[in-house]
This record gives C-alpha cells, structure tokens and sequence, in this order.
C-alpha cells in the first residue's frame, strides 16, 4: 500500500499530527518507566493526549483526502520519510530532564499553533483546536513545573537540564522555517517563533539555566520527510505489531 | 398522539443509555458525565452523537461498545454512533444530583474553578492538593488536613 497525499491541507496537517503522534509514542515509552507512581500516570495520560489529538487529525486529512486511507493506515503504513514531525519530538527521552526539557519546547510551540487554528475555515479543525487547548494547557502546567523543580534543585538536576536544553535547541531552527503551506493555514507564523522565543527565554533566565549560541545541526527540513537517526527505531517498535500480522484485530 | 409517541419513544432510549455505566467511574452512567449529546431516530436507524471527555479519553472506543451492547440488549439493530468535538466536553454539564453522587462515592465533585476542594469522608474543605495529576486526565489527588482522608478531585474542566 502507497500512501499518497493530495491536498495542500492535508499536507500541512501532516505536521501537526505526525507531531503529535511521535511525541505521544516517546512518552509512552516512558510507561511503566516513570520516576514514580504520580509522574508515571502524567507522563501516559499526556501520551494519551497526544495519541488522542493525532487521531482526530488523521480522521479530518482522512476526509479532506476523500477517505481513501484510514487513520491507521496513516499512522502504520508509512516509512520514515513519510512522516513529518518535528524533528525535536523523535529525539529520545535520555533522561527525565531531557523529556521535560522536549515536552516543554513542544508544548508552548502546540500552543500557539492550535491557538492560530481556532481562525480555521474547516470547522472540524476549530472544534478540535478549542479542546486541545485545554489539554496542552494541562500538559504545559506540567512540563514547566518540572522545569523549575529541575532547573532550581540541585547542581546535578540544574546541569542535567542544561544540557538537555544544550543539546535539543539544535533540533529547533527548522520548526520556524515556515513554507507556503505554513502561511497558508496558519494567521502569522512570525508569531510563532516569537511567542516560542520570548517563552522558552523567559523560563530559562528564571530556572539559571543558559540559552547558548547554539550552532544548528544542518539537517534537510522535516517538511520533506527528512529526520534524525532516531525516527527508524521508533517506527520499528511502533510499527511492528501490524506490519508482521497485518490482519491482527483487537477481540 | 405521534409526537407523543416519538417522544415517548426517545424517553425510553435515553433511560436505556442511563443504564450504561461510565467505565472509570461506574456510579455514574454516561448520560449523567454528559457525553452522550444527541438521540434521533430516522425509520428504523438509531443515531447517537456523543463526545468524547478528553481526545485521548482511553475508553472513547469502550463508550461506542457498551451504548451498542446496551442498545442491542434492548431489541435495536440499526445503530450508528456519531462522535462530536464541538461543543466540547465540561464539568458544568454534570448535575448537582450527579455530583452528589460522586460525593458519596468518594470522589470530590468539581467546584467553580477548582476554589475549594471538598473533603469526601468528613466534608471539611481544609484539605490540600498531593499531586495535580491523578489517576485520569480529570482527576488531582488531595488529602484531608482534618480527617487524613486521601481522595481524587475530579477537576473543574471548562
Ligand atoms: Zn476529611
């Protein structure tokens, strides 16, 4: 099965929701795994959240493109450059002040994206955006919570969570490359990057952590399917189950 | 004398859905916890809208089972359920009766704005928040400061 995609709408849907859907995958991961019982179940039901809103996505690109594929399809019959998240998203969680430090970046970034989508012209997408902003809201709260218990602890957690940022601030400069597509669905994409800066500045001067000249990784843009080493493994795992067993069905 | 009927009618399957409790917090059906929106019947086809509480709610698919389960149970075949995001789900949906309910279970109701928390077992409202996040997307966890209680809050969500 080829996916094709046709619609300049759609394309551009891609994004968010394959977004989303990597980063719900990384933090569920995470199950089982968290630092304690609390955090464990904010950590999935975050997940579910972003499981939750790439599915009505890929449910509204499966009506824009005529139903011809179904959400599933999307989300397990695609290769790597197929995909079209943000390439900060697909980085793994290392440790939990890199998971923060990703969730946050993510979070205040999602933000502003569905807060520019409740002027859509496709009412499915409004509908969605009012109800997802109250869910980031709820994500948002917690991953910069962490940020200022990590980043205002101890020595060993303040210098984890700078080199977190470090490291995946070069993952960064390609979210704000906007394209045709961009401009087209979304009301003021210089906006984006400058609420994305003036955040993410105004947090780290508060938790003594430094923004340092970072020197981007030269990496072609996700926006044509391009990605980090890490995307492959994630994709293996996540898509093993009905690649192998293709008639699988939950009972 | 048809209209009446029809709406006698549609009293009935509204009754019906209250019998499907809601997954996670079974004292409460889903017609009270507000997700079920609409109920219209064209011929013989039954069309249910509903919505789900959160976009990652685990048991959105559990929702369409038990209504279709509950529905077949009560002698209808042809049943379509429609989900709606818009307008979407909140806590003011819930009835005072509801709320009580979910009071006498145990699970402190939503309050306006989250301002006070009420005590479940002892109804102090000096109490203070554990965790901000609980079991589910809609719950925080607290603590009694008067009887030591450990209880969920189920979150003013608006
Ligand atoms: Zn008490």
């Amino acid at each position: 099965m080829k996916i094709t995609i046709e619609n300049n709408e759609a394309k551009f849907l891609f994004r968010i929701a394959d977004t989303s859907l990597i980063l719900g995958q990384r933090l569920a991961e995470l199950c089982s795994k968290g630092p304690f019982l609390e955090e464990d179940i904010a950590l999935s039901n975050c997940s579910l959240d972003l499981f939750g809103r790439a599915e009505e996505l890929y449910k509204i690109i499966a009506s824009i493109e005529g139903n011809k594929f179904t959400p599933d399809d999307y989300v397990f019959r695609r290769n790597e450059r197929e995909y079209y998240n943000i390439k900060l998203v697909e980085q793994p969680n290392e440790d939990f002040a890199w998971t923060m430090a990703r969730q946050f970046m993510h979070d205040v970034w999602a933000k502003e994206v569905f807060t520019q989508l409740l002027s859509s012209k496709n009412q499915q997408l409004v509908g969605l955006s009012e109800k997802v902003l109250k869910e980031i809201e709820y994500s948002l709260i917690h991953s910069r919570d962490w940020l200022y218990r990590l980043g205002l602890g101890t020595e060993e957690s303040n210098s984890r969570t700078q080199a977190a940022f470090d490291h995946l601030l070069k993952y960064v400069e390609e979210i704000f490359n906007f394209d045709e597509l961009d401009k087209t669905y979304l009301t003021n994409v210089e906006n984006i990057e400058k609420v994305w800066q003036d955040e993410i500045n105004r947090v780290l001067s508060e938790i003594n952590v430094e923004r340092k000249e970072i020197q981007p990784l030269t990496m072609r843009d996700f926006r044509d399917g391009f990605h980090s080493e890490h995307i492959g493994h994630l994709l293996s795992i996540m898509q093993y189950l009905p690649r192998a067993y293709p008639e699988a069905k939950w009972s | 004398m048809v209209v009446i009927d029809i709406h006698k009618e549609h009293q009935e399957i509204w009754n019906y859905l209250s019998e499907v409790p809601d997954p996670e917090i079974p004292i409460i059906n889903l017609v009270e916890l507000g997700v079920i929106r609409n109920v219209e019947k064209q011929n013989e086809s039954l069309i249910i809208t509903i919505t789900p509480t959160y976009t990652g709610c685990p048991a959105k698919k559990l929702f369409e089972d038990l209504i279709r389960e509950k529905l077949i149970e009560k002698g209808f075949e042809d049943i379509t359920i429609n989900t709606v995001l818009s307008p979407a789900w909140n806590t003011d949906w819930l009835s005072e009766a509801t709320k009580a309910k979910m009071m006498a279970e145990g699970i402190s109701p939503p309050t306006d704005d989250n301002k006070v928390v009420i005590c479940p077992k002892c109804k102090s409202e000096n109490t203070k928040r554990l965790s901000q996040f609980g079991s589910t997307p809609c719950q925080s966890f607290h603590s009694c400061n008067d009887c030591l209680e450990p209880f969920n809050y189920f979150k003013c969500h608006r």
